[in-house]
Parts: structure tokens; C-alpha cells; sequence
């Protein structure tokens, strides 16, 4: 069963095209990041399936079927900004959400204690700081324990230590079987916890799918000897010797088969090279995604 | 529809510029009555004589306490763009479609306040009528002209819905309330004129000055008859349309728009 399905999503403001026929589909189960650099369209796709945006055309299911509000009930979202009503205390204010999404009251008190909220739940929102308020809304998706989670920019205005346990906290509800949409532009965040993803540039789908067939991420071997530019003279003339990239203190290079690192070092080793240097890598999502959002 | 008034009730309770305001809304129509009363009550008793009824007599003072009030039902009006606005200024308005509410479930939560507010400004009105007649009148207990309650009460249901429409065109706290002030205080007056002096009567039907028509001043208007181009009956018709009309505007818009 697929969570959410897009199928031809357009959306315009004014003259600026927002989104451009935007079909996927999340899977039951995944962790799909939806990626793109700022102003991609990430947020006003979400918004179009939260209904406070309105596509122009094109349509949506949830869980297979056309989206009420109902369905909104079952879904957690954090979209953009916490919103909150900055005279109630943070507990009043999920009370509100509580009745909105006609949950239980008593579930209040277990998702204040994962946000780490317990201790100021009494207080006014208005005087919560930046992270506070970022983890009352994370604490907002998680009331009445939702089987799917849509987070946008879920780590946005905390600290290194908040970021951390965001994404410990996303990894664990993962690891429970919930299905979690999630935007970001943090590469890092989503090459961390995401399975699939989508790829947006200026409102068009460059492309989405399981993370590994998405992003092609060839393995490289990172080398590094005490004479460099022996190094690279041998390395080039290796029969599986795709192509390389000098980079700080080491030879990037990139094979056309697979490369086991031991027999590249005897190889090495017969043509007089002994290396102080050697390590199996794996481009980074980052620059898979550059790559791809550049062309 | 319980569940939305619930709701409604947990942003109120804790918040006390709702309060604040409430109380001054419904504080001020007997305060303002005891000021009205104490000035016509220095009237020498043969200019009352004269004119007939004292405007706190029965059944007078119902159209007195009409009249008076219809001047200070403006705090309903703030009152309600506070509501509105807080939900645009706080972005709840979008959180709670996020969270599951349909959207008309947001113009629903606006429109129970409408007709509360407008509910609380003519009982209030009603019990403030009553107890000054009790108090004042030298003639027994009437019903009679209780009538005007009504007319106050659709003057404040129009002047809502109106502040309704404002609230959510407009979004924002401070100028929607610039506007509302400035409408009803001055530029309403102004079209009136303006209208009345280009079309004749029809200037009347204005939303608040179509209010006025239907609660002249009382007393005097038996020495000096307004000059009523238009019956009763028109002016009812003209508010109710009104009222319906700024209601289906706020519907068919927050169905459509991007939050």
C-alpha cells in the first residue's frame, strides 16, 4: 500500500512556477526525503498535501484513497514554523491539537517527556527559545502516536545536541514500522535515516526512488604514498583505471569495475609504489546531489 | 460542531484580552445607559410632558436602549477581529487544517463567535432594558417596541459578519482594526452622504446606516418623524442580505485560498 501518491502536481505564484508535474509515490514503511535547495518547491508540495496549499492541478491519494480530513487526523505534520498560540502554556496548546485531532488527552504528557518538554510544559509558549518551540511542534506530530509522520526541516533552530537526538528519535520511530516524509535541505540529515527520496529543483522532480538506485554513488579508493606524482603516473596505467581527482593530502581514484584494496596494494607494490595510504570510500550524498542538481 | 465550540473555549480561557475585552463589551451597555438616563433625567419635567414619554418609560426604553447601545457595539467588533487575526498572526488557522480540521471547520469556529457575541449583546441588552424601565419608568411593564432588541441584535450580527469578512481578507490585527474603526466611525457617514446626495435614499442601505434606519432616535422621532423613504420591512431585508453576503464572502474564500 503506498502512503501518499502524487500524480501530476503543478502549483504557481504568479509568474514563478512553484511545482511542475511532481508524480511519486512513498511507500508504506520508508523514510522518504523529499530534497532540494531552498525555495525547490519541498514546502509547498507538503503543503499542498496537508490542504493549506491548492494545486492548481493535478491530484493526491493517502493511503489509497482521496485526502480528507479525517486522514489528516492519522497523519503527524510539522510544516515550516511551529504554530502556536503564543498566551497558551505549551501543554494547553496540545490539548488544542489533542481535540483537533480527537486524541486522547492523557498521550500529552508521554510526547512532552520525548521532546524533553516536561519540566516547562506549564509555560507560555511566548517564552519558550527557538528550540523549545521546535520541539513542542515535533512534539505536536507525535501526539496520538501517528502511523505516519510528515516533518519539514524537523531539526530546524536547534542545537548540535537537538539535531542528534532529532534524528535519533526519527530513526527510532523508523525502526517501529512508521512511515516518515521528511524535507530537508541537510544532506546529511537524510543520508543519515532515509530510504527513498525525491529530488526537487525549481518546483521539477529530477528524480525519486530507493536512496541507492536514486543517487548513482560509485565506491572510490582513497590513496595517498610519499612520492604523489609516481602515484598517479602507475595508478593511471592500472587496467581498471577509470578517472581521478586530486584532492587535499591524496589521489580520489575512480575505477570502471570493482576494486579489491588488496590486490591494488600488491599491484601498487609491484610497480615500486608503497603507500602510506589507503582507504575505501564512498561519494558522499552531497556531492551525488550537486552533481545531479548542477546538470 | 461541539468539538469545534470545545476548541474555541480552550484558546479563550487562559487568554485574558478576551476577557478584558468581553467585559468592557457587555460593562458598557448598562454604564453607558446610567450616563444616558442621568443627562435626560435633568430634563425639565414640562419638556417631557410635552414630548409625551421619558425615554427610560416603557415602552420607550426599549428603543432607548437600542439606540444607546448600537453606538457601543464597535467592542464586539474588536473583539471579534482579535479572534480572527490571532489565528492568522499565530498561523493556527493553518496548523489546525494541518492537524486534521476541514477547512470550513475554521470559517464554523468564526461564525460560532459571531452569533455568541451577537447572542450575549442582546440579552445583555435585553436584562439592561428591562432593569432600567423597572427603574425609571413611571408607566407598568410592556413589551411593546421590544422589537428594537432585534434590530440591535441584527446590527450587531451584520456589523460581525462584517468584521468576519474584514478579519479574514485582511489577516493582520492592526490594520483590519484601523479599517474597522475607520468604517464604522467615519467613512460609512461619509458614503452616505456621498451616496444619498448622488442616488437619494439609497444611501440608506449601507450595512450600519440600514441599522440606524431601524432604530431611529427614540422620543424625538415622534416631535421630528425621520423622513423613512423606505419601510421597516426594507431595511430588515437589506441587513439580513448583508449578513449573508459577508458570510458566503469569508466561505467561498477560505475554501479556495492558500493558507
Amino acid at each position: 500500500m503506498s502512503i501518499l501518491t502524487l500524480r501530476n502536481i503543478s502549483k504557481r505564484y504568479g509568474s514563478l512556477q512553484a511545482l511542475r508535474e511532481v508524480s511519486f509515490e512513498v511507500p508504506r514503511g520508508s523514510v522518504f526525503g523529499i530534497l532540494g535547495p531552498n525555495g525547490s518547491g519541498k514546502t509547498t508540495l507538503l503543503g499542498i498535501v496537508t490542504d493549506v496549499l491548492k494545486a492548481d492541478t493535478g491530484d493526491f491519494t493517502l493511503f489509497d484513497q482521496l485526502p480528507t480530513a479525517a486522514q489528516r487526523r492519522q497523519i503527524g505534520t510539522l510544516l515550516e514554523t511551529p504554530n502556536f498560540y503564543h498566551y497558551l502554556s505549551g501543554y494547553k496548546n496540545l490539548q488544542i491539537t489533542a481535540a483537533v485531532k480527537q486524541r486522547d488527552e492523557k498521550d500529552i504528557a508521554r510526547v512532552l517527556e520525548i521532546a524533553g518538554l516536561t519540566a516547562r510544559q506549564h509555560a507560555a509558549f511566548k517564552t519558550y527559545s527557538l528550540g523549545m518551540k521546535q520541539r513542542l511542534a515535533i512534539a505536536n506530530t507525535l501526539l496520538g502516536d501517528p502511523d505516519v509522520l510528515i516533518l519539514d526541516e524537523p531539526s530546524n533552530g536547534l542545537d548540535p545536541a537537538g539535531i542528534a537526538e532529532v534524528r535519533g528519535l526519527i530513526r527510532q520511530l523508523a525502526q517501529s514500522g512508521k512511515t516518515i516524509i521528511m524535507a530537508s535541505h541537510l544532506l546529511d540529515e537524510v543520508e543519515k535515516v532515509c530510504t527513498h527520496v525525491a529530488v526537487l529543483q525549481k518546483g521539477k522532480l529530477l528524480t525519486s526512488g530507493p536512496v541507492n538506485t536514486v543517487m548513482v554513488r560509485e565506491d572510490f579508493v582513497e590513496l595517498g604514498s610519499s612520492d604523489m606524482n609516481r602515484l598517479e603516473t602507475v595508478v593511471r596505467q592500472h587496467p581498471l583505471f577509470g578517472h581521478l581527482v586530486i584532492a587535499d593530502g591524496g589521489l580520489q581514484v575512480f575505477f570502471t569495475g570493482v576494486i579489491d584494496p588488496g590486490e591494488l596494494n600488491s599491484w601498487l607494490a609491484g610497480n615500486g609504489i608503497w603507500l602510506n595510504h589507503l582507504q575505501v570510500r564512498r561519494k558522499s550524498l552531497e556531492s551525488a546531489f550537486l552533481e545531479m542538481t548542477q546538470n | 460542531m461541539l468539538n469545534i465550540i470545545r476548541i474555541e473555549w480552550l484558546k479563550v480561557k487562559n487568554y485574558r484580552t478576551f476577557w478584558v475585552l468581553l467585559i468592557l463589551a457587555i460593562g458598557i451597555i448598562p454604564a453607558s445607559n446610567m450616563i444616558v438616563a442621568d443627562i435626560v433625567g435633568r430634563i425639565p419635567k414640562q419638556a417631557t410632558d410635552l414630548l409625551g414619554k421619558n425615554f427610560y418609560d416603557f415602552p420607550v426604553v426599549w428603543q432607548t436602549v437600542a439606540k444607546v447601545n448600537s453606538f457601543t457595539s464597535v467592542i464586539f467588533g474588536l473583539l471579534l477581529l482579535t479572534l480572527v487575526t490571532n489565528e492568522f498572526s499565530y498561523k493556527t488557522h493553518r496548523q489546525q487544517v494541518i492537524d486534521g480540521w476541514e477547512r470550513r471547520d475554521l470559517v464554523l469556529s468564526k461564525l460560532f463567535w459571531v452569533i455568541t457575541l451577537s447572542l450575549i449583546a442582546l440579552v445583555v441588552s435585553f436584562i439592561t432594558a428591562f432593569a432600567f424601565g423597572e427603574a425609571y419608568s413611571s408607566f407598568s411593564f410592556s413589551l411593546e417596541g421590544s422589537a428594537f432588541m432585534i434590530y440591535y441584535f441584527l446590527q450587531v450580527l451584520a456589523s460581525l459578519s462584517g468584521a468576519l469578512l474584514l478579519g479574514m481578507f485582511v489577516k493582520r490585527s492592526g490594520l483590519a482594526t484601523v479599517i474597522y474603526l475607520g468604517y464604522t466611525m467615519v467613512f460609512e457617514k461619509l458614503l452616505t452622504l456621498g451616496l444619498k446626495r448622488a442616488f437619494g435614499s439609497w444611501g440608506d442601505l449601507l450595512p450600519l446606516q440600514a441599522g440606524d434606519k431601524l432604530i431611529p432616535f427614540p422620543v424625538v422621532d415622534k416631535v421630528l418623524p425621520a423622513s423613512a423613504d423606505y419601510s421597516q420591512g426594507v431595511y430588515e431585508i437589506t441587513i439580513i442580505v448583508y449578513v449573508v453576503l459577508f458570510i458566503g464572502l469569508t466561505w467561498r474564500r477560505m475554501l479556495k485560498v492558500d493558507y
